[in-house]
C-alpha cells in the first residue's frame, strides 16, 4: 500500500509538473528583448519604423549589453565608472553583462535559449554569419546609413562587407585586425640571421631550424629551444590559419568562395595537403613546438614570453596592434630581451595580398519581432550612434572613464617603483593621457573596447594615447593585410560546424603528428566521414 | 483472490486507519517530507521535461520544431558517437576494475602496517589527491608528460638513455597509444587512497579471533591474506563494483580535462561529444545534444537495472 502511495503522489506530481511546463512555454524568438529592455513604448504602431523620428517618439530608459571580453573595462578595472560616465553622457540606464571570453559562444547560445534576450550583443564573424539568417537580429541597414558617423567614416567598405542581401544586420566599430609574425630580435643576434633576410619559406624555416638546433637562449644546451609555437596548427574559428600563415600559405582550409562566388570546399585541396606536409615536416625537425598541437593562446603566449626561456620559441604568431605593446610589455614582465621584430609577409604568404585580416566582430540588436522598429531604432540611436559620436562616447569606449582610465588633469605617477623596472610619468595640465591601470598600478592603462587604430571613424576631439609600438604595429599590419574569406551560412553548415571541425582535426593530427599518408587521411577521416554533409553544405551555398 | 489481510498471531485481524487519518496523525513526518519532495520535483523532474527535445529541432532562435526520430538516425549513423560509445564503456569499465583491484590491494597492505604513526601518516598521504581538482591534476600532469624539452618524464627518459637525446620527446596525452595507460594510472594516482575507505572499513570488522585461529594453525601472514582476510573483503568488493557499475556513462571530466582532438578515437567519452555537439558550434542545435544525452541516460537506466538485479543475487538485496 505504502509504494502505491508513493507512487500515486510521484505521478500526480509528474503531471502537475507537465501540466505546468507545457502550460508556460512561449515561442523562443517571440517578443525577444521585450522582457530585457527595460523600455516603454509611447509610439505605438508607427508608420515611421526605422527612421529617426520614430526613435524619438520611444522612450528609452535602459539599455542591456551583452559583451566579451573585448571590454578591458571589466569589473575589477573601472567598469562601474565606465558604465555611469555612459549614462550620465547617453542619459539612458546601461547594464552590462559581460560573459567569460573562452566560453561565450555557448553562453550566449544558453542566454538565447532561456530567451534571456538583451538589446545589444557582440558577436564574432562566425556568429554573426549563423545568427543573421534567423530573424533574431535587428536589420539595422536604414540606421546606418543614416547615422550621423556617416559623414566621418574612414572605412566605410568594413560594414558594406557585412551585408547579407542588402541589409545590415551587425555593426562593426572597427576594422577586424590580424596576426603579424614577430621574432626575437636577441634569438636572431644570436643564431647570427638578419631578419631582413627572411624572404620566403626556406629562409623562414632555416630560422626556425637555427633556433631549434643552435642556442638561442643562452643556456649552453642546443636544441631545447623551438622556432615557432601557435596555439593550434589549425584555429577552431576564422580566418583558422592566422597562427601559422608561412605553413599554410595559399591554403584556406574551410569552405569559402571561388572569384565567381562559387562556394567550395577549401579542406579537401592540393593546397592544404601541401601545408600539412609542411607542418609534418617541421613537426618532425622541431621547428614548431610540438605542444602547437593542443596549446591555447594563452599557454602558447605564455610559453613564449616565459621567464625560463627553455622550451621557449623564437617565433610567434599573434595579433597586431596593441598586442604589439603588450607583448613586448609581458617580455619585459618576466625580464626577458623584449626587441622584437615584425616580419614582412614572406614571398609566399605576400603572394595572396598578406596577413589576414579577419572579419570584424559586430554588435548587434536584438529584433523583438512586434513588427515595430522603434525600440530598435532608438537602441541604435542610443548605443551604436554614440559609440561613434567622435566625442564624449566614443572617447568612453576607446580609452575608458575619465579621471579612471584617463585624463587631461596635472599628474605624476610611478610604475614599478624600487625597481630597476621604475619609471615616472608626468603630465601637464590639459594634456591627454593614460592613467595607471586600476587593477595594477605597475602598468599603464592601455585602451577599453575599441582600438582607435583600428577604428572605422576616428575621434574628433584629438585625443591620442596609443603607444609608439601600438601604433606601429597597426601600420605595419595595414600595409601588410588582406581582409579573410567571408564565413558560409547554410542550415547544413550550422548544424555540422562541429562535426566537421572534428574531422578536420583528426586528419590534421594524424598527417602531422602521426605521419598518416596525407591521401589516405583525407579520403578516411575526412571524406569518408563528412564528405556527404560537405556535399550537402556546398549545395545550399550554392542552391 | 481476495485482499491480504493483516492479522496478529493469534488471528485477531488489525484494521488499518484510513489513510487521510494515517497522514493526519503523520503530519509532522509528511511536512518534513513536503520541501524535499518539492525540491525533488522543481529539480529533478522538472527539468525531465527537457528530454522531449530529443524529438524536435531546438535552437537557441526560434521554435523548437518538432522532426522525429531525426536526431537518433544520425546519431546511429554517426561514427563519432559509437566512438564515444564504445570509449565510455571501455574506460570506465577497465578504470573500475583497476581502481577497485588497486584499492583492495592498498587496503590489505594497510591493515598489515604494524606502525600505526606510519599507516596514519601514508593514509593522508594517499587521501590527499582526492581532493585536488581534475583541472589541478590535468595541469600538473601536462607539465609532467609534456613533449618539450621542458617535459620531466621526457627528459628523464634523455637522461636515462632510453630516448635519444636529440630525439623528440614523447607525447604522452597527444598519443593514441598511451594515453589510456596514463589516464589510468592518473585515475589510479587520484582515487584509489579515497577507494581504500570502505575496505578498511570492512578490514577493521574481522573477527581477531579469526587471526588468532590462524595464528594457532600455524598459518602464514600469506596465508592468513588468503584464507582470512580476501573472503572478508569478498562482498564489499562486489557491492563496490556494482555501484560503480551503475555509473559508467557518468565519465566526463577526467577525460574533458586530459583528452584533447589527437586522441578523439581512444578517449571522447559520450559526455564530451555531447558537450561539444552543445557548447563549440556558433549555434548550436540542443535537440540532437538531448537525443544522445537521452540515449546515454537509458543505457545508464539499464545498468542500474543490471546491477540491481546482480546486486539481488549476490547480496540478497537490491541497490535501489
Amino acid at each position: 500500500m505504502k509504494k502505491k502511495v508513493l507512487s500515486l503522489l510521484l505521478a500526480s506530481a509528474m503531471v502537475v509538473s507537465l501540466a505546468a511546463c507545457g502550460g508556460s512555454e512561449e515561442p523562443a524568438s517571440s517578443n525577444a528583448g521585450s522582457s530585457n529592455s527595460g523600455t516603454e513604448s509611447n509610439a505605438g504602431s508607427s508608420d515611421n519604423a526605422g527612421s529617426s523620428d520614430a526613435a524619438e517618439e520611444f522612450k528609452l530608459e535602459k539599455v542591456t549589453m551583452v559583451v566579451n571580453g573585448t571590454l578591458t573595462a571589466t569589473v575589477d578595472n573601472g567598469q562601474a565608472d565606465f558604465e555611469k560616465q555612459w549614462e550620465d553622457a547617453v542619459g539612458v540606464d546601461l547594464e552590462i553583462k559581460q560573459l567569460d571570453h573562452s566560453g561565450y559562444v555557448d553562453a550566449v547560445g544558453r542566454l538565447f535559449a532561456s530567451q534571456d534576450y538583451p538589446d545589444v550583443i557582440i558577436m564574432s564573424a562566425d556568429m554573426y554569419a549563423q545568427y543573421a539568417p534567423t530573424g533574431l537580429l535587428w536589420d539595422m541597414t536604414e540606421a546606418y546609413e543614416n547615422a550621423d558617423f556617416q559623414e566621418r567614416m574612414t572605412l566605410p567598405a568594413i560594414n558594406e562587407a557585412l551585408k547579407k542581401d542588402g541589409k545590415l544586420y551587425g555593426f562593426a566599430p572597427t576594422y577586424g585586425n590580424g596576426c603579424v609574425t614577430y621574432v626575437k630580435k636577441a634569438w636572431l643576434d644570436a643564431v647570427g640571421i638578419d631578419a631582413s633576410t627572411v624572404t620566403d619559406y626556406d629562409s623562414y624555416y632555416a630560422m626556425l631550424k637555427a633556433f631549434h638546433d643552435g642556442d638561442p637562449d643562452g643556456n649552453g644546451t642546443n636544441g631545447d629551444t623551438y622556432g615557432v609555437v601557435a596555439a593550434g596548427f589549425l584555429g577552431n574559428e576564422a580566418p583558422y590559419i592566422n597562427y601559422l600563415p608561412e605553413f599554410w600559405q595559399d591554403a584556406y582550409p574551410a569552405i569559402l568562395q571561388d572569384a565567381n562566388g562559387v562556394w567550395y570546399d577549401g579542406f579537401n585541396t592540393q593546397e592544404t595537403k601541401d601545408a600539412l606536409l609542411r607542418i609534418r615536416q617541421a613537426y618532425v625537425d622541431g621547428a614548431i613546438d610540438p605542444e602547437s598541437l593542443t596549446a591555447s593562446t594563452k599557454i602558447a603566449r605564455e610559453k613564449w614570453f616565459s621567464n625560463d626561456q627553455t622550451g621557449s620559441s623564437g617565433v610567434f604568431t599573434y595579433w597586431a596592434g596593441s598586442w604589439y605593446q603588450t607583448l613586448t610589455d609581458n617580455l619585459i614582465k618576466n625580464e626577458v630581451n623584449e626587441e622584437l621584430v615584425q616580419l614582412p609577409p614572406i614571398a609566399e604568404v605576400a603572394e595572396i595580398g598578406g596577413y589576414l585580416n579577419r572579419e570584424a566582430p559586430v554588435w548587434v540588436i536584438i529584433d523583438d519581432g512586434d513588427g515595430d522598429n522603434t525600440r530598435e531604432q532608438a537602441v541604435f540611436d542610443a548605443f551604436i550612434e554614440t559609440m561613434m559620436d567622435g566625442d564624449v562616447v566614443q572617447t568612453l569606449w576607446t580609452y575608458g572613464a575619465e579621471d579612471v582610465h584617463w585624463s587631461t588633469k596635472a599628474e605624476e605617477f610611478v610604475t614599478n617603483p624600487g625597481t630597476d623596472k621604475e619609471k615616472t610619468y608626468s603630465y601637464e595640465e590639459g594634456k591627454f593621457h593614460l592613467k595607471q591601470s586600476p587593477n595594477d598600478p605597475n602598468s599603464v592603462w592601455k585602451k577599453n573596447h575599441l582600438d582607435p587604430a583600428l577604428v572605422i571613424s576616428p575621434l574628433t576631439n584629438g585625443f591620442k594615447a596609443t603607444g609608439d609600438l601600438a601604433d606601429a604595429g597597426n601600420k605595419f599590419f595595414t600595409e601588410n593585410c588582406i581582409d579573410a574569406p567571408l564565413s558560409p551560412a547554410s542550415e547544413t553548415y550550422t548544424n555540422s560546424t562541429g562535426d566537421i571541425y572534428d574531422a578536420k582535426m583528426q586528419v590534421v593530427t594524424q598527417v602531422v603528428k602521426e605521419g598518416m599518408d596525407v591521401d589516405t587521411a583525407m579520403q578516411t577521416l575526412y571524406v569518408d566521414v563528412v564528405g556527404a554533409t560537405i556535399e550537402q553544405c556546398l549545395a545550399e551555398l550554392n542552391g | 483472490m481476495g485482499k491480504k489481510k493483516n492479522v496478529t498471531a493469534s488471528g485477531i485481524e488489525i484494521r488499518k486507519k484510513p489513510l487521510g487519518l494515517r497522514i493526519w496523525n503523520h503530519r509532522g513526518y509528511y511536512l518534513m517530507f513536503l520541501p524535499v519532495l518539492i525540491f525533488l520535483l522543481i529539480f529533478n523532474y522538472w527539468p525531465m521535461l527537457g528530454v522531449r527535445y530529443a524529438l524536435y529541432d531546438y535552437k537557441p532562435v526560434g521554435e523548437p520544431v518538432f522532426v522525429g526520430f531525426k536526431h537518433f538516425e544520425k546519431m546511429f549513423s554517426t561514427t563519432a558517437f559509437w566512438t564515444a560509445f564504445r570509449n565510455t564503456l571501455e574506460l570506465s569499465i577497465v578504470k573500475l576494475i583497476l581502481s577497485t583491484f588497486a584499492s583492495v590491494i592498498v587496503s590489505i597492505f594497510l591493515n598489515e602496517m604494524g606502525n600505526l604513526m606510519a599507516k596514519k601518516t601514508l593514509q593522508t598521504i594517499i587521501y590527499l589527491p582526492h581532493f585536488m581538482s581534475w583541472a589541478v591534476v590535468a595541469s600538473i600532469f601536462s607539465l609532467f608528460l609534456s613533449p618539450s624539452s621542458t617535459g620531466m618524464v621526457n627528459g628523464m627518459l634523455k637522461e636515462w638513455g632510453i630516448l635519444a637525446k636529440d630525439q623528440m620527446g614523447i607525447y604522452f596525452l597527444a598519443d593514441q597509444g598511451y594515453w589510456r595507460p596514463i589516464y589510468y594510472v592518473i585515475n589510479l594516482w587520484k582515487d584509489t587512497g579515497w577507494g581504500t575507505i570502505i575496505f578498511l572499513a570492512t578490514l577493521s570488522g574481522i573477527n581477531p579471533e579469526l587471526y588468532e585461529a590462524g595464528d594457532i594453525d600455524g598459518a602464514t601472514r600469506l596465508q592468513k591474506m588468503r584464507y582470512i582476510t580476501l573472503p572478508a573483503l569478498g562482498n564489499t568488493i562486489i557491492t563496490v563494483l556494482i555501484l560503480n557499475l551503475a555509473k559508467v556513462m557518468n565519465l566526463f571530466e577526467s577525460v574533458f580535462v586530459l583528452y584533447n582532438n589527437a586522441v578523439y578515437s581512444v578517449a571522447d567519452v559520450c559526455a564530451t561529444y555531447i558537450y561539444r555537439q552543445t557548447f563549440a558550434m556558433a549555434l548550436p542545435n540542443y535537440g540532437y545534444s538531448t537525443a544522445v544525452g537521452l540515449f546515454r541516460s537509458m543505457v545508464g537506466c539499464v545498468l542500474v537495472l543490471v546491477c540491481n538485479w546482480a546486486s539481488k543475487k549476490t547480496r540478497g538485496r537490491g541497490i535501489i
